[in-house]
């Protein structure tokens, strides 16, 4: 099951769950297939999409990878943007400041996880509390206003180009081109797939994995931090607490899109149509006015429930288990071990 | 830090690499955090003026030490099999919610506390049901139900505030006291040295080790693996519920933001008193002294007048500098 990379049935259900969230939020109100609420939509995906795209790397690389500080490091790039274009910095200078502080920050990850050898999950969190705490230790806990700023600058998350969102035709759409080759046919791609697959295979065959993976983390920071520029850009303001959900909703995106949380499979072609899918589920939501904590967890269910029913069609635990396991645990001897 | 902590458990090879290279084993890590308290217990009381061993924080400090300790317990015996639930922080939230709806009908204090305790192992037991038979990874499972708790939160509480909560709660946990401690620290060190000894002695927590090293070889040893994993769940969820409890005593309400980051203390504590995530290794010591390290940084930053942001920033520095100083060079093939 493991590398097979690119899934076509998945990504045909996936678009039939794009369509048909579509249409059933359409049928509540039809209001939503307007120009400009589809275009609200693609703006909201552009973000979370670039997101995922850096975890689904980290995680396609295996033993365990994980980001959790993808929102800490947009929100804290974010916070380093506003500080800078607040002090009249030009704001291409600024922008390329706070992407190398993305850079940075995912160096710190990559560091930790590689040099040390921490587990993924508490060097992102570890760094998640740090940036998060950089970020309001910076800006005293006070959003930055950017509305001032030069309409070049504005333009990156509210401009449009060949008649779609700047950040959706000139950022999101190239950069899935670029990591969808160098997944699928790049060096760095395929050696990151069986490093995912097989840590001793890998190794074996003279994969450098630990550097490997050392990068994927790299490229996490890159992208969020390029996420937080464009939020900033879009809401013309630089928010320390930008970004919180992030680390949830990437990482069930990657999973949705077919990246089995063991590493190893999955492609950013799927992750980028599961963009899609929780695009239409969180903008329909909030356009029916439901309170952000239960947009939340509804993508909590929608994260448990994938990986159940995975489960289920690969045969191993699931749905199905879970009932027997109570339907045993209710009968004569509860709880049997298998 | 005292490299001769460990003199009666020194590696057998008698070779002396580096001083890091000896912290992760039982001991010299204990020894290391305990060098780590008292620096920083001085550093805060010198630093404060006098204000850090009056009796009031005195007070605070043990409370939320015993609310953080509780559940870590169960962490760390979750942690040990090779687990993890990040979920306990809106779970604590959810049952502070359910046993506040249950004051707010004036039940009595003897019928709500096996509400907490029931709710909270409920909670666990549902977590459980998504590792275990499911096959969810733990980290993806406790991420889901950490925002499907808190939507539950919002929707038990209709989004108010419940401030019903009786004031017998504050005086059993906190007023009453025996010697210098508040009952709250006294049920906590109780707990510990009972779950201490249990890990160390009984059939069960040598299992809880023995999953954790090698799960496969454990199963084909006999040791029923996943109902030791259920249990660990279910234990977490109970020790969760519980601290609810203590929590009401402390702050009399529940808010829909009530336990929020309340897993990451706890993880925090966990991992910094010395227990590995791939599960193994650990001990209930260790998660004393962690507790006591982050209970002691969330004091230091109020009382030495930091910004409260940075508080964030010194525990994540803390947990990568405590972890990072366990490295050992990565290994080959």
């Amino acid at each position: 099951m493991r590398g097979r990379g690119f899934e076509s049935t998945r990504i045909l259900l996936l678009l039939a769950f794009f369509v048909l969230g579509l249409g059933g939020f359409a049928l509540g109100d039809v209001g939503i297939l307007s120009r400009a609420n589809l275009t609200s939509m693609a703006v909201f995906a552009v973000e979370i999409g670039i997101v995922a795209l850096g975890q689904t790397f980290v995680i396609c690389g295996g033993e365990g990878g994980i980001d959790l500080s993808v929102g800490a490091i947009a929100a804290l790039a974010q916070v380093f943007l506003g500080l800078m274009l607040v002090a009249h910095m030009p704001w291409p200078l600024a922008v390329a400041i706070a992407l190398a502080s993305g850079v940075a920050m995912g160096g710190v990850n990559a560091l930790a996880i590689t040099r040390f050898t921490i587990p993924p999950i508490i060097v992102t969190l570890a760094t998640m509390f740090a940036f998060n705490g950089l970020a309001l230790v910076f800006t005293g806990g006070i959003n930055i206003d950017l509305t001032a700023m030069p309409p070049s600058f504005l333009a990156l998350g509210q401009g449009s180009a060949f008649g779609l969102p700047v950040q959706l035709a000139v950022i999101y759409l190239p950069l899935l081109l670029l990591f969808a080759f160098l997944q699928h046919f790049g060096r760095f791609g395929r050696a990151l797939y069986l490093a995912g697959t097989s840590e001793l295979a890998a190794r074996l065959a003279g994969i450098r994995t630990t550097e490997l993976r050392g990068w994927t983390y790299v490229i996490s920071g890159l992208l969020s931090s390029l996420a937080g520029v464009i939020g900033a850009a879009r809401l013309g303001t630089a928010r320390p607490d930008a970004a919180e959900q992030m680390n949830l909703v990437s990482i069930a995106i990657v999973v949705l899109g077919g990246t089995g949380i063991f590493g190893g499979d999955g492609s950013v072609i799927g992750t980028a149509v599961a963009t899609a899918v929780i695009a239409v589920v969180d903008y329909g939501l909030s356009y029916n006015n439901i309170n952000p904590i239960y947009q939340a967890g509804v993508m909590g269910i929608i994260l448990i429930t994938l990986v159940l029913v995975e489960n289920m069609l690969r045969g191993r635990g699931g749905l199905r288990q879970v009932w027997s396991y109570w339907a045993r645990a209710i009968s004569r001897d509860p709880l049997q071990d298998s | 830090m005292p490299s001769d902590a460990s003199a009666p458990l020194a590696r057998p090879s008698g070779r002396v690499r580096s001083i890091f290279r000896h912290l992760p084993l039982p001991g010299e890590r204990e020894g290391g955090l305990l060098a780590t308290l008292v620096a920083l217990s001085l550093l805060i009381a010198f630093g404060s003026h006098g204000a850090f061993f009056t009796p009031v924080n005195m007070d605070n400090l043990l409370v939320s030490a015993a609310i953080t300790a509780i559940p870590a317990i169960g962490m760390t015996v979750v942690i040990l099999t090779g687990g993890i639930d990040v979920s306990i922080g809106s779970m604590l939230g959810l049952v502070a919610a359910i046993g506040g709806l249950a004051f707010e009908a004036h039940w009595s204090l003897a019928a709500v506390v096996p509400i907490f305790c029931l709710a909270g192992a409920g909670l666990g037991l549902f977590n459980a049901a998504l590792i275990i038979p499911g096959r969810v990874p733990p980290v993806i499972a406790t991420l889901g139900t950490l925002s499907i708790f808190r939507m539950l939160v919002f929707l038990v509480t209709g989004s108010n505030w419940i401030t019903e909560i009786p004031p017998s709660l504050t005086t059993i946990f906190i007023v009453t006291r025996i010697g210098p401690l508040p009952m709250a620290s006294i049920i906590a060190l109780l707990m510990l040295a009972l779950a201490a000894f249990i890990l160390a002695r009984f059939r069960m927590g040598r299992h809880v080790y023995a999953i954790g090293n090698n799960e496969e070889a454990a199963r084909l040893a006999g040791i029923r693996v996943r109902r030791i994993k259920l249990y660990a769940y279910v234990l977490l969820g109970l020790l969760t519920g519980i601290a609810a409890l203590m929590t009401l005593g402390q702050s009399p309400m529940v808010q829909t933001s009530t336990g929020e980051g309340f897993e990451l203390k706890v993880i925090a504590a966990v991992v910094l008193g010395g227990t590995e995530l791939s599960g193994g290794r650990g001990t209930i010591l260790g998660t004393l002294l962690g507790t006591l390290i982050v209970e002691l940084v969330g004091d230091g930053v109020v009382l030495l007048h930091i910004q409260p942001f940075w508080s964030g920033v010194l525990l994540g520095a803390i947990i990568l500098f405590s972890v990072g100083a366990a490295w050992r060079p990565a290994r080959s093939v």
